[in-house]
């Protein structure tokens, strides 16, 4: 598109709105399918969903999305001006269906910067196929045509003038508009719609502008004529015909007799009764329309902008490195040991706003798990069709939000739980009969907040893990690392998370060979999460993911051991404390365990495990901090506390993971006195002593 | 500077057109998404000129339009159609509409049409 801009902010808004729009269509046919009925709401709905990605295609110069549009475009338009009685929701549910995953693809290839190449040409045969079949089930109907014109004259004459009045002049003006402007015979109305205002006698050739389609190439080959009387003189006359958009040229001549009129001397009809027929029903449809926009003229004031991810990654980045520059400031060590009370006041108000800001954006970076569970009804629909089994999937607490990166993240582990679920899970419907347990099975997806972590479960109440041939599978495979007899009923069921390990024999389209359960592992750990599975034979199972917030800043407890410092996050830590040398215990593998109030924790040295150079290495001079994550407690040691503050979390930079995987570290961090702090997985470090 | 109302339920259209006549000196003072709101930002920014979707959820722009005009009978509205809506369009030019641009438009044909309504 040429032009004085670039266009990509407007690709970006295309490919942006264009998504939106599928997403949402998907949903309203989703929810149409259900029921098993398209509603008239959701017919048009559709219509403009469709109508508005056709628009912005053809804009785009994406001509085969905006092929694909118009087919579907049109389909709706069938359904809305004829309300078929007889329509087969299945197949128009999968014909609309595909034609948004076509569009999705060719969203993805644009998005990937690659030219949209895919035809359509396949699918919008089928579209129209399904229209004519839609037709000719329902003859009764009208033929869906404009209607043809009645090749009557038209002409005007405005109402209150008299036609044989005084001092008449008569014009004859050929007008010819630009090229490619469009609707020429729209426009012609439009000149004749003023022009009725002026003149007293107007008429026109072709004469069917507004009816025939036809009349715009009549009107591009030959110019649109019109002839009509006028009290006003010819500068008059042509000043007005000049502001006739897209006026390619005008050619007016006064006529000096009304010859040329005598052509046109046939009955006439008022155009003015024309037009009330034309408009009655469409005032009758406004009435309805002023109720339901009443109705919902509060959910149109919502006042939403939306901003580029990017913008809003950088805000948080600089928002961390504020939260930075405050601890550099406030705990500075020229100030630390002066007795300043104005300058601390100052500090604890600095120390206040970066909080609200911080929280500020977070929440704004935090976006509701619905449109993540929508994709999943979609996912559920097509295996349910193509497996041929009936499941139901019941959507619980979608408004949960969780931050925009995490979503990304958590999209194909889901799906491919949800997949597992319907597959593997869920029973044949008749072999559910025979159970006794209700036919259609059920496919439950919930989120809920449960402190600073979200929990999505994914439940099913099919036939369960069998806890046997985990076992086998996991000792074919060499996969079993502790006596089995020793291992809790959760232990055996996450082996199923373990890489290469799949208890399904056969492979089938969706489900895949068992690659996928470590994946979803991997891609939860990727964003701090955690997997975990239960189960009860022939009952269900419950698969649970763990994730974070967010996964930016954290309330850290800053640690020393030696010259290092490690960073805590503080919900991990449930006290600290320095112990007396009686309560330390050590066992006959020279593990050294400490009781505290009667139960016993495996203490872990900081300064042993990173192999750390400090002078504090007997128990009693350092401190003991306990910490307990995923219900495993143990008591890190370190030599002193140095104090609690909000951290950024900065990943590990790329070299040092590839170098060597350290064991259990989350990250790193900068502290305010510009020195570098470590970050300790807890999760990693109690799996390790544990 | 002319000023310039834009209503569209498409972000993708407004931002085009915003984008055209911006680049071209004219001066968006509002945008609105369907037609009620339409009616709202038409009373608050007093725009020379409206350019006006046509299909739109809520309140069609044929509706806004009379609304509009019933509010300012001299109020300049260009609406913006698809191929294929003649008789919407012609409902329009009825109601008040100045004139019409087809969509997908060029650049050229929007700024041409937006500046010769605005000399009327």
């Amino acid at each position: 598109m040429p032009g004085k801009y670039s266009n990509e902010p407007m690709l970006e808004m295309y490919i942006f709105e264009t998504s939106q729009l599928l997403e949402q269509l998907e949903h309203a046919i989703i929810i149409c399918e259900k029921v098993n009925n398209y509603s008239i709401d959701a017919i048009n709905e559709i219509f403009r969903f469709m109508h508005t990605i056709k628009g912005s295609s053809a804009m785009m110069l994406f001509n085969e999305i905006g092929s694909l549009a118009h087919a579907i475009e049109d389909l709706f338009y069938y359904l809305r001006e004829q309300k078929p009685e007889s329509v087969d929701c299945s197949t128009l549910s999968d014909l609309v269906l595909e034609g948004v995953d076509f569009i999705k693809i060719e969203l993805e290839k644009i998005k990937a910067a690659d030219t949209p190449d895919g035809d359509p040409q396949k699918l919008n045969d089928k579209i129209k196929a399904f229209l004519s079949l839609l037709k000719s089930g329902n003859p009764s109907e009208v033929e869906l045509v404009r209607p043809v014109s009645n090749k009557q004259q038209q002409y005007y004459i405005s109402p209150d003038k008299k036609a044989d009045e005084i001092r008449q002049n008569r014009f004859r003006a050929t007008i010819k508009f630009n090229d490619g402007c469009e609707m020429e015979n729209i426009r012609a109305y439009t000149v004749i719609h003023s022009l009725i205002d002026t003149a007293n006698e107007v008429f026109y050739i072709p004469e069917d502008i507004s009816e025939n389609e036809d009349s715009v190439l009549w009107i591009r080959e030959n110019g649109f004529e019109i002839y009509f009387a006028t009290e006003e003189n010819y500068e008059e006359m042509n000043r007005f015909f000049m502001q006739t958009v897209f006026l390619k040229s005008l050619d007016l001549v006064q006529l000096e007799n009304d010859d040329e009129f005598q052509q046109f001397n046939k009955p006439k009809k008022s155009v003015i009764e024309n037009n009330n027929e034309i408009k009655m029903p469409q005032i009758e449809r406004a009435i309805n329309k002023e109720q339901t926009i009443k109705e919902m003229a509060g959910a149109s004031n919502q006042v939403i902008i939306s901003v580029n991810v990017d913008k809003l990654d950088k805000l948080m980045d600089l928002v961390g490195e504020m939260v930075i520059a405050e601890a550099m400031v406030t705990q500075n060590p020229e100030v630390k040991n002066l007795e300043l009370e104005n300058f601390h006041k100052a500090a604890r108000q600095l120390h206040k706003i970066t909080g609200e800001l911080q929280d500020m954006v977070m929440s704004i970076r935090m976006v509701p798990l619905s449109t993540t569970f929508l994709k999943m009804q979609r996912i559920m629909r097509d295996m349910c069709k193509k497996l041929n089994k009936e499941v139901r999937l019941e959507v619980v607490g979608e408004e949960t939000e969780v931050d925009k990166n995490i979503i990304e993240n958590i999209s194909d582990p889901l799906m491919h739980l949800i997949r597992n679920a319907i597959d593997h899970g869920i029973e044949e419907n008749d072999e559910r009969v025979n159970k006794g347990k209700e036919r259609v099975g059920k496919v439950t997806l919930e989120a809920k907040n449960s402190g600073s972590d979200v929990l999505v479960i994914i439940k099913d109440d099919g036939k369960g893990l069998k806890k046997e041939r985990i076992l086998n599978k996991a000792r074919e495979n060499g996969l079993l690392e502790k006596n089995e007899n020793e291992m809790s009923d959760r232990e055996i069921y996450n082996l199923i998370l373990l890489p290469g390990f799949s208890t399904k024999e056969s492979v089938t389209e969706f489900s895949g060979r068992g690659v996928g359960m470590d994946v979803v592992t991997k891609n939860i750990e990727a964003v701090g999460g955690s997997v975990t599975v239960d189960s009860v034979e022939e009952v269900g199972t419950t698969i649970t993911l763990k994730i974070p917030l967010t996964l930016a800043i954290i309330d850290g407890m800053n640690i020393r051991v030696g010259n290092s410092r490690y960073t805590i996050p503080i919900i991990t830590i449930k006290e600290s404390f320095r112990p007396k040398k009686s309560e330390v215990i050590t066992d006959p593998d020279e593990n050294e365990m400490i009781m505290v109030r009667g139960q016993c924790y495996p203490i872990l040295r900081l300064h042993k495990h990173y192999k750390v150079a400090t002078k504090i290495t007997e128990l009693t001079d350092g401190i003991l901090i306990m910490v307990e994550q995923d219900d495993k407690t143990c008591c890190i040691f370190a030599d002193e506390l140095i104090g609690q503050q909000q951290v950024v979390v900065k990943a590990l930079p790329a070299y040092i993971k590839k170098t060597k995987s350290i064991d259990g570290l989350g990250g790193c961090t900068l502290l305010g006195d510009g020195s570098i702090s470590l970050i300790l997985d807890i999760g990693g470090l109690t799996n390790r002593l544990t | 500077m002319v000023t310039v109302l834009i209503v569209d339920d498409a972000a993708f259209m407004r931002l085009s057109i915003k984008m055209m006549l911006e680049a071209n000196g004219f001066e968006i003072v509002g945008e609105a998404a369907n037609g009620v709101e339409a009616i709202k930002k038409y009373k608050e920014c007093k725009p020379d000129i409206v350019t006006m979707d046509i299909t739109m959820p809520e309140m069609t722009g044929i509706e806004a339009l009379k609304a509009i005009r019933q509010q300012d009978p001299k109020a300049k509205v260009v609406m913006v159609s698809a191929m294929g809506q003649e008789s919407l369009v012609k409902e329009s030019i009825i109601s008040g509409a100045k004139t019409f641009i087809v969509k997908p438009f060029k650049e050229d044909h929007v700024i041409q049409t937006i500046t010769q309504i605005a000399a009327m």
